[in-house]
């Protein structure tokens, strides 16, 4: 599986005299479920209509499990969930599952299977005959993510996926995602919910001002630690000379904040700096959840 | 494949989005009506002493030119109206997202949606036009053999509104296409009028303003084709029949090889709107 399942090199997209993406390099590995994060207006959903074929990128080339983005044979790789999950509102559930499976290449028995399966799993079978303009907002999404899985295929992009669903809806939607990784289908999640892909993302990559400004394991990610110091004279200079570099600092009250990659390095700094002859008189320590790392991040690209 | 998919659902839409029932409804009113208007009509007419066979056959033939004149003219909004948002409309609404995401050509969405409005036109157009020539068979006993012209050449006007109002589509918001579409075919009607008056007044600049206007866009040039037969049916070849609802002059080959090519290239056009634009 030496194949991303999505790879994007230089991409750039302008509207006119904006710039929605300036330039992303992207990796997704096979198997995975991947988390793309931003802020609105970020990019994300551009990026995501750019691998899919909906929007024509300016610069750049994007392959879909090796192929070009928004070729047939790209297209025939990827189940899509749209984050408007808007869908024609006079077909039946059944009926509408049935015609994406015929524009899939199903052939018909595939389909009456595929069909029932789908409307199990996301728990509208009970409503196959009734027409999507009798669904609610929640129950769209569930049938538009049966659409995106119908056809089987080995990349899924779901844009927001959960944003229209109950605590018991988002619960499925997370097993599923969840089901999917074991059976080996890349997940290329788009989402704002941050604890959702806390939750289900082994990869993320956040993005801000069409910039990606963290990628890699989210774990990985997560490890790193926030410091809050208050220190007395001599402590700026001290940072300084040992290469240390606040991420921001307040020296009027003497606060200042630092990353590290774990507990030794805190230690380590704690050390350095008591032997530089600099009082320490609070250290604190702050766990770095995905919406710090997301917030901090999105603002320092802001300023 | 996906081609016949998407024309199918085209055509599946319109039936259950009452599109059908509605046409069928209006038409089948206009219908009755203008059966018993003929009824009386001809009741009148057959039973005045001064009227002479010819003539009665000339008035016949005015009430049926009048009648396939304006089925013509109905054909002509339904085929705007039904593809006047078929691409825009999609998009805004968010429909076209997961489809066009679908491995489908742009061009089979475009090509698709041609051919399932252009199938319920011909079931429109052939039914409607049938009723039409069998009422005033029955009612008059004068069978319009070459009445039968009409209804071809009111499915090529329709089929060239149809991709015009489709290309349309692809670049401009329903209401903005809407606007844009009539106001040509209001264009193309007038300029019909003026072309007849041009050759009335044996005035040449009249007559090609008239002629240009049908290459702007040649639905009137075939509705003249309908109507010269349709005059000719009724053996008014004296100068009788005009105006609107017909035609002396009907296109000349160069131009219906003209209207032929003008639907190839709104259909290119419409393809090539479609695949160039972001979703």
């Amino acid at each position: 599986m030496d194949q991303a399942a999505i790879r994007a090199t230089g991409l750039r997209k302008s509207f006119g005299d904006t710039h929605a993406v300036r330039g992303i390099d992207l990796d997704v590995p096979q198997g995975e479920v991947f988390g793309f994060l931003g802020p609105n207006g970020a990019g994300k959903s551009t990026v995501v209509k750019i691998i899919l074929g909906l929007v024509q990128a300016s610069a750049g080339e994007v392959t879909v499990l090796g192929h070009p983005a928004g070729s047939l044979a790209a297209r025939r790789q990827i189940g899509f969930l749209p984050e408007t999950f808007r869908f024609h509102q006079w077909m039946h559930a059944s009926e509408f599952l049935d015609f994406h499976g015929r524009l899939a290449g199903l052939d018909r028995d595939t389909r009456r299977k595929r069909v029932d399966e789908m409307l199990e799993l996301v728990g509208l079978a009970h409503r196959r005959r009734d027409r999507l303009s009798t669904f609610s907002k929640g129950m769209h999404q569930r049938i538009g993510l049966a659409q995106a899985l119908l056809a089987e295929p080995p990349l899924v992009v779901l844009d927001e996926p959960t944003s229209a669903l109950d605590p018991i809806g988002r619960r499925d939607v997370r097993d599923i995602i969840r089901n999917l990784r074991a059976a080996g289908i890349t997940v290329f999640l788009n989402s704002h919910l941050l604890s959702e892909v806390e939750q289900v993302c082994d990869q993320v990559a956040i993005i801000n001002r069409g910039r990606i400004v963290a990628a890699g394991d989210l774990r990985e990610l997560l490890a790193a630690r926030e410091v809050e110091l208050r220190l007395g004279e001599g402590a700026e200079a001290a940072l300084r000379a040992s290469g240390l570099q606040p991420v921001s600092e307040q020296p009027a009250d003497g606060r200042y904040v630092l990353t590290a990659a774990g507990d030794e390095e805190i230690a380590r700094i704690t050390a350095h700096l008591a032997g530089a002859g600099v009082s320490i008189y609070e250290v604190q320590v702050r766990s770095n959840s995905l919406e710090d790392l997301f917030v901090r991040l999105a603002d320092a690209t802001d300023q | 494949m996906n081609l016949w998919v998407i024309a199918e659902h085209t055509l599946r839409e319109a039936v259950r989005r009452r599109v059908v029932l509605a046409a069928t409804v209006v038409i089948g009113g206009f219908l009755a009506l203008y059966g018993v208007g003929v009824w009386f009509g001809y009741r009148d007419i057959s039973t005045d002493p001064d009227l002479t066979m010819s003539m009665q056959r000339v008035i016949v033939g005015f009430m049926l030119q009048g009648g396939m004149w304006s089925l013509n003219f109905v054909a002509s909004l339904l085929a705007i109206f039904l593809a006047v948002g078929s691409i825009s409309g999609e998009i805004d609404q968010g429909t076209m997202h997961a489809v066009a995401a679908r491995p489908v050509c742009r061009a089979q969405i475009v090509l698709g949606k041609f051919l399932g409005n252009l199938m319920l036109l011909t079931v429109f157009i052939g039914v409607s036009t049938a009723i039409m020539i069998a009422v005033v068979s029955i009612i008059t006993g004068q069978y319009a053999e070459r009445a039968w012209t009409a209804p071809f050449a009111m499915l090529f006007a329709a089929a060239i509104l149809l991709a015009v109002t489709i290309a349309g589509s692809t670049r401009l918001g329903s209401l903005a296409n809407g606007v844009v579409v009539f106001t040509l075919y209001a264009v193309a009607l007038v300029g019909g009028v003026i072309e007849q008056i041009g050759n009335f007044l044996d005035n040449p600049v009249t007559f090609d303003i008239g002629i240009a206007t049908s290459v702007l866009l040649p639905t009137r040039a075939l509705w003249d084709l309908a109507g010269a037969q349709l005059a000719q049916e009724s053996g008014a070849a004296s100068g009788m029949t005009g105006g609107p609802f017909s035609s002396l002059n009907p296109p000349s080959g160069w131009m219906l090889l003209v209207a032929g090519v003008y639907l190839l290239l709104a259909l290119a056009y419409a393809i090539r709107g479609f695949q160039r634009r972001d979703i």
